[in-house]
């Protein structure tokens, strides 16, 4: 098993990296809560990265870590990590324009229990970034998916404002719609789970490298608070979570990638490992930061509504556990 | 970025199962108490001494090694296969770490050339070796060893105690930390010392452990007389002699701590099987859970030797011992959960496998304390990987 990055990989991550420390500080993320308009430029600057939601897994998850890395907002996700992959697998006439950054997509599929589970509600919930969308693409029983414009919707109002989730009520919305094998849905499914997992385990990054370098400078009883080992082993903890996540993720996404028999389970522990180490970087973090990050101004809490926004988003840890048990148990 | 190997490879794999079809004893394949190996009446079977000779033989010890050490001149990613497979099979290269694993390798590093004749033998098993490190003040805190030795022109004498030494009983020779120099920090003032075990002075007392087997020893030396010769490296230059061992084989050391981890939790599924668990709620998500972090500590294993094998330094392998050995702990805890009032039995008419989770997770009690315990884990990857100021 080989984890090593290709040249190409290592340039698609620095590239990404630097694109959105630059086009996506949290100033950004901050004017976004208010008007979420200000984020169209920055996907402007995404558009050209379309082409990841119809490649390698491997290649997308370590554009989306950048992404988490800066809680980046805008239809990106909902369009490379759920719309494009969903329509690749129906081959509909419009993945080309999908995979192309012409148009932008997202899924509408759990019901009123807010599980990504096929059901017959008319009301779908937890819909990603359904107001900016050109298309959005609703899963049904069959299963079945139908592509519809601009159906009513509703946000919900949520803890975190990087991503933005709606009610869209499909009944009236019309659409033609083509039927699914269920294997490829799990497996569309099974991949945005992943891409989500390394989208997670960079703003825990993010939420860790913030912390490491506050315990360096924050000066108390005359000396660093990262010399005690208090600090310094909850730092060491959330290292270890945070950097087992992030190889669960690159691992998850390879056996997508090469279709092996695996996958199902490894995208179940790359996103319970995700939600383990996001939430213990989000909660060590602030406690490290003291009452500094407990503060509207610092950008700490930014990224920690990001991370229980996603935890909480396609599939709860202990939702993917118990999926989890039933393949091992 | 790959999930299989290449070609080359598998065929190196298939050769080493090829040789261990031929040639493995039957002790070596019947599965092993997965908690740790000091559970056994002896402590280097006749079995284990003449398997890990026939490895050395033909190549397969330590597989980096050139063949008069025993190896075949691998490349790393052929020692990440070799460990993967034996490790896979649960089949051991050898019950007594220290020769090959510690002494061999320091020896050949930091010895003089009559010392590093001694290394083959080492690795080869045919001499059993002991290490005298710990001492009742020197645990964690392992610059503070006051078993000294006072220099002498062509001698050394040496007194003091050792506590904790694994094989001590068996063992020909003792590779011991001793204190050459009390006039400088602690750290600069030690040596290492090759100590015949049948030197006059030394008194052996085994020590039973928590489970009650007789796996170390107390070593007491008194006045005992050590040629000068058998100084291993400089006077007062015992300390960067701690850090020697298979360097070679670090990035893939984690890989027996991890398939072991992964044994574990196969068994875990099996046991909650077997006592009709399975459909307990908590039960199944806290497997999914063991399970779960068994995946996640594999692929960071391998992350870390992408990062190793590329020639940068290799974080992750810090995480892994402390990950595993508190994940394994965890797990063995669990087994005794699952089975509820029987959890703490060893009875062979009740309860599951003769106690042998309770058995187990009391021996997993010593893989976060040994070499280096979690919390020494901890203070080595705040200060030496991320940076951290020294309290």
């Amino acid at each position: 098993m080989d984890f090593s990055l290709s040249p190409d990989q290592e340039l698609l991550r620095e590239t990404a990296r630097s694109l959105l420390t630059r086009e996506c500080p949290s100033t950004l993320l901050r004017a976004h809560i208010d008007d979420p308009g200000v984020a169209d430029p920055l996907w402007e600057r995404l558009r050209e990265y379309a082409g990841l939601g119809g490649g390698s897994l491997a290649d997308l998850h370590l554009f989306v870590e950048e992404l988490g890395y800066v809680a980046a907002p805008g239809p990106f996700f909902a369009t490379t990590a759920l719309f494009a992959p969903l329509l690749l697998a129906l081959e509909h006439d419009l993945a080309p324009a999908a995979v192309d950054g012409e148009i932008t997509g997202t899924v509408a599929m759990a019901g009123s229990e807010g599980r990504w589970e096929v059901n017959d509600a008319p009301v779908k919930t937890f819909v990603p970034e359904a107001d900016t969308v050109d298309w959005v693409a609703v899963v049904e029983p069959g299963p079945v998916v139908r592509l519809v414009q601009a159906p009513p919707i509703r946000l919900l109002v949520g803890i975190d404002t990087t991503r933005r989730l709606f009610e869209v009520d499909t009944a009236t919305a019309d659409g033609g719609s083509t039927r699914l094998d269920a294997a490829a849905l799990d497996d569309v499914i099974g991949r945005a789970t992943v891409a989500l997992a390394a989208e997670m385990v960079g703003t825990a990054r993010r939420l860790f490298d913030m912390t490491l370098a506050y315990a360096k400078e924050r000066v108390q009883f005359d000396v660093p608070i990262g010399s005690f080992q208090a600090v310094q082993h909850k730092i060491a903890d959330m290292a270890l979570e945070v950097e087992g996540a992030t190889a669960a993720a690159q691992y998850a996404a390879m056996t997508f990638d090469a279709g092996d028999d695996e996958r199902h389970r490894a995208a179940h522990v790359a996103k319970a490992a995700a939600g383990r180490a996001a939430t213990r970087a989000a909660k060590d973090g602030i406690q490290i930061h003291g009452g500094i990050g407990y503060t509207w101004e610092h950008d700490l809490h930014l990224f920690i509504r990001r991370v229980y926004g996603s935890e909480h988003w396609l599939g709860t840890r202990a939702w993917h556990e118990d999926r989890l048990a039933d393949l091992v148990v | 970025m790959q999930l299989a190997w290449g070609p080359e490879e598998e065929s190196f794999r298939t050769e080493l199962n090829g040789f261990l079809d031929d040639h493995a004893p039957p002790e070596a394949l019947v599965e092993r108490d997965f908690a740790a190996d000091d559970d056994v009446d002896e402590l280097v079977p006749d079995w284990a001494r003449k398997w890990q000779a026939t490895l050395f033989d033909h190549g397969w010890m330590i597989p980096s090694y050139p063949p008069e050490l025993g190896g075949r001149n691998c490349t790393p990613v052929q020692t990440l296969v070799y460990l993967e497979e034996m490790a896979r099979r649960s089949i051991p290269r050898s019950l007594h770490f220290p020769g090959y694993a510690i002494v061999g390798p320091s020896l050949l590093e930091f010895g003089t050339p009559e010392q590093q004749a001694l290394a083959p033998a080492a690795i080869r098993g045919d001499t059993i070796w002991c290490i005298g490190m710990s001492e009742p003040n020197a645990g964690s805190d392992l610059a503070n060893v006051q078993t000294h030795a006072v220099v002498h022109d062509d001698h050394f004498v040496v007194s003091g105690q050792k506590v904790w030494t694994s094989y001590a009983s068996t063992a020909r020779k003792c590779f011991c930390y001793v204190r050459t120099n009390r006039d400088v920090p602690k750290h600069r003032g030690i040596s290492v010392l090759i100590i015949d075990m049948d030197t006059p002075g030394i008194d052996i007392r085994p020590l039973r452990n928590i489970i009650g087997a007789v796996g170390f020893a107390e070593v007491f030396f008194t006045d005992v007389v050590v040629p000068r010769a058998n100084l291993v490296g400089e006077l007062d230059g015992g300390w960067r002699i701690t850090q020697g061992s298979l360097a070679h084989e670090r990035a893939g050391l984690w890989v027996e701590g991890v398939s072991r981890l992964e044994h574990t939790v196969a068994a875990l599924v099996d046991l909650a099987r077997r006592v009709g668990a399975t459909d307990d709620p908590d039960v199944r998500r806290r497997l999914a859970e063991a399970y779960e972090r068994a995946a996640t500590l594999r692929a960071l294993g391998y992350k870390g030797f992408a990062s190793f094998a590329q020639g940068s330094s290799a974080p992750e392998h810090s995480y892994l011992k402390l990950a595993a050995s508190e994940a394994a702990k965890h797990c063995f805890e669990l087994g005794m959960e699952i089975q509820g009032a029987y959890g703490a039995l060893a009875d062979p008419e009740r309860g599951e496998e003769d106690g042998r989770w309770a058995r187990s997770f009391f021996i997993s009690f010593a893989s976060t304390i040994a070499g280096g315990t979690s919390e020494i884990q901890r203070n080595i990857i705040a200060q030496r990987v991320l940076g951290l100021p020294r309290g």
